[in-house]
């Protein structure tokens, strides 16, 4: 037990929860606007055609109306553009997250889930628990920790258990059945379009994202290398699955940022400073080291010098 | 100095712990997501989201069976067919699949689709027909043959 709690809240630097509250909230702002506008269309849709979801109904939420949608989509966006700063965490991270859980509902309640967001879900109800945190902060921080190891336990849990409903609802035939042949032919692209011509080549690709989505948890027991290996070929799949079916994942890839050193960013896309504050709030770039996996953050070693870089 | 504060953290010198307390919870709040999430695939469905089973692309369709693809098309009232996309209606095609159960149970519920439509579109000729069409593609041995069939799945008229 106490080894499954020092796992699941091993500290990160500050900084890395940082740029993930900025990716995250600039998401939400992005999916309201470009990446699935149709959910506003639902306030406009006849009150027959709404078949709301268990929590819907356990929360008893109204029926979508024109003047609903609009009041929680023009919140949702101020809130999650302030939040994106890392602004008032707290207050403003569950607006969000009650916002936009509201926002999954009008989506959800007209006949067709999507499975492409539950991490990002867990994210933005993780990340308003994670406490104050700057980009260039390098303090290193367990409840962080925390909001992005239930980020990356959702988002891995997403393929391993997408393999299960598989099982669950195809079965063993799943593996040499027609499914990519059938979705290649609905709304394939033209390289998806011509794959349908290879049926063998489908069927081995059924096995290859079976296979990938079960051994999918192994990512947390790689050594830091492999597990880099394994994230970037999680993203690899997702952009071959974009330029297939043009389904693009994107809210589950926004989730597999964290398992990246995002804290990073900072010496790109920040100014640079020209001397560092010491303190309790220091900022210097790089004073921790990742632990000998990788994972978070090792035993501390200053710098000679008080730890100033930069 | 260890610096207590009440929502379960504790900051010694420069890093930011978390108390016994703190930390009991996220694990205990950890399982207890793990436990919904598992009992949701074991023996859920869409209706339990976001706890529901993943099951995009779950089900398994036989190699040689037909490969259908939905559209719903519409007549106005000067005679013109058309098909109605999702900029036309707001209703994504996966949400009249999603609902077909519901239309051949009772056709009228179609009238939602060219309410929305005339919603969207108030200039336009009102509709006097709306149907769900399904493309049945041919498969043989795994390959599409390029032959297709039109079957019309539900009609209303109002």
């Amino acid at each position: 037990m106490t080894r499954l709690a020092g796992w699941l809240t091993e500290p990160v630097p500050r900084g890395r929860v940082a740029w993930m509250r900025t990716l995250v909230y600039l998401f939400v702002a992005a999916d309201l606007v470009f990446f699935t506008p149709w959910v506003r269309h639902h306030g406009e849709l006849p009150g027959s055609f709404y078949r709301p979801l268990l929590i819907g109904r356990l929360l008893h939420l109204p029926a979508p109306t024109p003047s609903l949608v609009d009041t929680v989509f023009w919140l949702l966006l101020v809130a999650a553009c302030a939040a994106a700063t890392g602004r008032a965490p707290r207050a403003l991270g569950w607006t969000v997250a009650i916002l936009y859980l509201e926002w999954m509902v009008v989506a959800m309640s007209y006949g067709k889930v999507d499975h492409d967001r539950f991490a990002l879900l867990v994210a933005l109800v993780a990340l308003p628990t994670a406490g104050p945190a700057r980009h260039r902060d390098t303090i290193p921080t367990e409840r962080g920790g925390w909001a992005l190891r239930v980020t990356q336990l959702a988002a891995v849990a997403t393929y391993f258990l997408a393999a299960w409903a598989k099982l669950r609802f195809g079965g063993l035939d799943w593996l040499t059945g027609a499914t990519l042949n059938w979705a290649l032919l609905r709304r394939g692209t033209a390289l998806g379009q011509a794959l349908t011509r290879v049926p063998e080549l489908l069927v081995a690709a059924q096995f290859g994202i079976m296979a990938f989505e079960l051994l999918s948890p192994l990512v947390f027991v790689l050594p830091r290398r492999g597990r880099q290996l394994a994230v970037a070929f999680f993203y690899a799949f997702h952009l071959g699955v974009f330029a297939t079916i043009t389904i693009s994942f994107i809210p589950q890839q926004v989730a597999l940022a964290s398992f990246l050193p995002l804290e990073r960013l900072g010496a790109f896309l920040l100014p640079r400073r020209s001397r560092s504050s010491g303190g309790a709030n220091r900022t210097d770039e790089a004073p921790y080291l990742l632990d000998r996996r990788g994972w978070g953050l090792g035993r501390r070693r200053q710098r000679a010098g008080g730890g100033a870089a930069g | 100095m260890n610096d207590k504060s009440l929502r379960g953290v504790s900051k010694s010198g420069d890093a930011e712990s978390l108390t016994r307390r703190g930390r009991l919870i996220r694990v205990t709040a950890t399982l207890i997501g793990c436990a919904l999430l598992l009992t949701g695939t074991a023996v859920g469905d869409d209706d339990d989201f976001p706890f529901g089973p993943f099951r995009v692309y779950a089900s398994a369709d036989p190699p040689g069976a037909p490969v259908a693809d939905t559209r719903v098309e519409a007549v106005d009232t000067a005679g013109l067919r058309r098909i109605l996309t999702q900029a036309d209606t707001g209703i994504r095609r996966a949400e009249i699949e999603g609902q077909l159960d519901r239309f051949t149970a009772e056709p009228s519920r179609l009238s939602t689709v060219a309410t929305a439509y005339q919603r969207r579109n108030p200039g336009a000729a009102p509709l006097r027909e709306v149907s769900v069409v399904v493309r049945w593609h041919e498969v043989r041995d795994g390959r599409p043959t390029g032959r297709s069939w039109d079957a019309t799945t539900v009609v209303w008229r109002p």
